[in-house]
């Protein structure tokens, strides 16, 4: 059982984990991180191999081990679930990631008062706990310059400082500056869904991605192997937390990273103060690690989790609940998807990075008129791969056959040989609502490999303005595949109520103590050196993939602790 | 500490026993118990289980299957995606082989689960056909696979036959499509299917802007890689 102290503990080591690190051990701050999987290194991800990355998730948490369970409500028993789409290793999910860098929209930060403005009161879903954020666009832009240009971002500004500029998206919100890097090469998929979105009036770009498309900081770029999302890149050019923070953690010399540590307690005293956090190490012995501040940051589930597993006499709801909103609000993407697939030419889309590759933004957030559509916010729509992988075992679980062709046998056989190579899929990654009643728990009867309750979630995104966004966008999407040439259109499957990619939400961040987790500096209202500074804080999700918003906001924390909070700890908000 | 201790054990066992499962085969099985590793051995015993050895369909087994699973298996997977000339199917991957090794190895969780699958497949079409699954002629093996698919198969307990159906749908398209280093894909008969060049480490601009079907020899599998002058760095 080791004991030691540091100024900063950190639990998980991935988006946020890695920026706080860099930037805290810079200053001259002691750093402990504590990451629950191994650190590996670029020549680990040297094998393309498909079965092992994609199909059995060797970079993500083994369900099995590290269950989650999910329930469509509380009616039913929750079971685990199979796909766990975060990471679990030094880097986290920007290991494997798909590399989509968005800056959300001035209206995503405020999306329950943009509503109100637009289309009055009544057009939220009573339900629905859609909340403003505490922070703006205007806040955030500075931290989101940083995260593009220190990580390296490639893309193409669509408004510079308010000024319009062609070939980018003119949706986005001001930005200071371009982009560091041009926009990654198209590949075909890109080049029919730009085609096919102009002829519609909508306006396609190339999506940002967290990819090099030049050489960058001593990093190789992008050789559009296609064995993206789910992989770790073979050249160190998807700009991970891994290739990028991770060193400069390290070259601070006040950085240490101990793997293989699953924290399994945050500690406090009886003035309500954390005192540090309390881990399992690889051998199972029980450790701990006292520090000045405590900095959560792993996936959704574990904030959650973690705090109600703290509890104390003095927080005997859990830990930072004394608003009784912990666990609530849960959000995840959905994807609907829309087939486009060809007899006269090959499209190849194995090729180049794998996920949602081109995008247009005309029917995201705001962008659009809702009025009489019977449902608010919207989507992403992109072109890629069937589940943003584009290799042939994803390929075969993913792509569902047009109606009339069975998932076996030899016309599924001749289906797959002939369409592999010659299809596209449009994916909607939809903005559904934070709704209350979508929460993280406790679950009573499942258990992770250290003997602790699995998180469990409940949630399920079949809700009337969800379902009538869908079918929006399928008809949109259908749209955009008839423009673009398709011999065959067809809409795929949609989930049968589970959560996508992206959980969100579940330590909400708001002004006021009584209805949020924490402020806008993802510091808990009520134990003040005690951070979750991650996606757990959203209060809305946007349309758009959260990584950068969650590295913004790791800068913008890293600033207030460093320029306020270290020479007067306290409230920061 | 004591109690944690002993909790904690008993289940680093049951997770070593059930590590490492498919996304989609776990999807459908849930949390399953490993078999009792004495129930394996009994069942083994008797087996001619050589690795490497021919079976009369051709295909190999001998990690896991018994000859007549392994031909019931092979006799499934191959409706499932059938050969025809110029079109590889099941049996020209070896899709058998891949479960096999799958079944010893990576999914030794899943044991029982393709034994009882196994049994109650025969069950049904003995009671249903008189005859077992690999006498069936392909048309009423493809009213079986049907009849499990839509789960209307009778007497499938666990595995549900839906469930079953969908295991061997991901284990057969894994089978097909994963690296040849997993004993499937033999001489990357699903890439070559489906027309993917396995493992290129790169694509070229002109790559990018073809609209035909890429054809640049050779494919790419791991084994390759291993073995190349430079490897890819």
């Amino acid at each position: 059982m080791a004991i030691e102290k540091t100024d900063i503990v950190i639990v998980g080591m991935g988006a946020v984990g890695g920026i706080l690190a860099a930037e805290l051990g810079k200053a001259g701050m002691k750093v402990v991180g504590l990451e629950r999987g191994p650190r590996l290194t670029t020549a680990d991800f040297n094998p393309h191999d498909e079965l092992r990355y994609f199909q059995r998730q060797d970079l993500r948490p083994n369900w099995k081990r590290q269950p989650v369970t999910w329930r469509a409500n509380p009616s039913v028993r929750a079971r685990p679930m199979n796909v766990l789409n975060y990471g679990n290793q030094a880097g986290g999910g920007t290991v494997h990631y798909g590399t989509l860098s968005w800056r959300m929209h001035e209206d995503d930060f405020r999306a329950r008062s943009q509503t109100i403005e637009k289309y009055g009161a009544s057009a939220i879903p009573q339900d629905s706990s859609l909340a403003d954020w505490p922070v703006t666009y205007a806040d955030l832009e500075p931290y989101y310059d940083r995260a593009e240009y220190e990580l390296g971002v490639s893309g193409k500004a669509g408004n510079l400082q308010g000024k319009k500029v062609d070939g980018g998206n003119p949706f986005e919100a001001p930005r200071n500056r371009d982009y560091p890097l041009p926009p990654l090469l198209m590949d075909q998929s890109g080049v029919l869904f730009a085609e096919g979105a102009r002829k519609l009036g909508y306006h396609p770009f190339s999506s940002p991605r967290a990819i090099i498309s030049q050489p960058y900081h001593d990093r190789a770029s992008c050789t559009y192997c296609g064995f993206c999302q789910a992989f770790g890149c073979h050249v160190g050019a998807k700009s991970s937390i891994l290739v990028t923070k991770l060193p400069e953690a390290d070259a601070t010399g006040n950085f240490k990273l101990i793997t293989g540590a699953t924290c399994h307690h945050v500690n406090t005293d009886n003035s309500g103060r954390a005192t540090g956090v309390a881990y399992y190490g690889p051998d199972g012995s029980d450790n701990t690690v006292e520090a000045e501040i405590v900095i959560l940051a792993p996936f959704i589930y574990d904030n959650t989790r973690l705090l109600l597993l703290s509890k104390t006499d003095k927080f005997p709801n859990g830990l930072a609940n004394s608003s009784g909103q912990l666990g609530k609000h849960v959000m995840a993407h959905i994807m609907a998807k829309v087939f486009a697939a060809y007899d006269d030419r090959y499209v190849n889309i194995y090729m180049g990075p794998s996920a949602q590759k081109h995008t247009i933004d005309d029917f995201n957030a705001d962008n659009f008129d809702h009025s009489g559509l019977g449902f608010i916010r919207g989507a992403q729509i992109s072109i890629g791969p069937a589940d943003l992988e584009a290799g042939p075992i994803g390929t075969a679980m993913s792509m569902d056959p047009p109606p009339g062709t069975p998932k076996w046998g030899a016309a599924y056989r001749d289906f797959l040989g002939k369409y592999f190579t010659r299809y596209g899929a449009i994916n909607a990654q939809t903005e559904n609502l934070a709704y209350a009643d979508q929460t993280i728990d406790l679950d009573p009867e499942v258990r992770d490999q250290w003997g602790m309750p699995a998180p469990r979630v409940t949630y399920d995104w079949r809700r009337p303005n969800e379902r009538a966004r869908v079918e929006f966008l399928l008809q949109k999407m259908e749209g955009v595949a008839h423009a673009m040439g398709a011999t065959q259109v067809w809409r795929g499957a949609l989930s049968p109520g589970a959560p996508g990619a992206h959980h969100e939400g579940g330590t909400r961040m708001g002004n006021d103590p009584k209805t949020s987790v924490v402020n806008r500096y993802g510091q808990t209202w009520d134990i003040p050196n005690l951070f979750l500074i991650g996606s757990s804080t959203f209060p809305s999700m946007s349309g758009f993939n959260p990584t950068l918003t969650i590295q913004a906001l790791a800068y913008m924390s890293a600033d207030a602790i460093l320029k306020r909070y270290k020479s007067k700890p306290g409230p920061l908000a | 500490m004591a109690k944690h201790d002993a909790s904690r054990r008993e289940f680093l066992v049951r997770a070593a026993v059930g590590a490492g499962a498919a996304a989609g085969a776990a999807a459908s099985a849930g949390l399953v118990p490993g078999a009792a590793a004495q129930d394996q051995m009994s069942h083994m015993e008797g087996a001619a289980s050589a690795p490497g050895q021919q079976h009369p369909s051709g295909s190999e087994h001998g990690a896991f299957f018994n000859h007549a699973d392994a031909a019931t298996i092979a006799a499934f997977t191959e409706r499932l995606m059938p050969s025809a000339p110029g079109k590889p199917g099941a049996r020209d991957a070896d899709v058998l082989n891949y479960i096999d090794l799958a079944l010893a190895g990576a999914y030794a969780e899943l044991q029982d689960f393709y034994r009882r699958g196994l049994a109650q497949l025969e069950a049904y079409c003995r009671a249903t056909y008189k005859e077992p699954f690999v006498r069936l002629n392909p048309e009423q093996q493809d009213e079986v696979i049907t009849s499990l698919e839509n789960g209307k198969a009778t007497g499938f307990t666990y595995p549900s036959a839906r469930e079953f159906f969908n295991t061997l749908r991901i284990h057969t398209m894994e089978g097909m499509f994963a690296d040849p280093l997993y004993g499937g894909n033999r001489d990357f008969a699903g890439w070559k299917l489906v027309g993917f060049p396995g493992a290129q480490a790169i694509f070229t601009p002109t790559d990018l802007q073809s609209t035909q079907a890429f054809t640049r020899e050779p494919i790419v599998g791991l084994q390759t890689i291993a073995k190349g002058p430079a490897g890819r760095g």
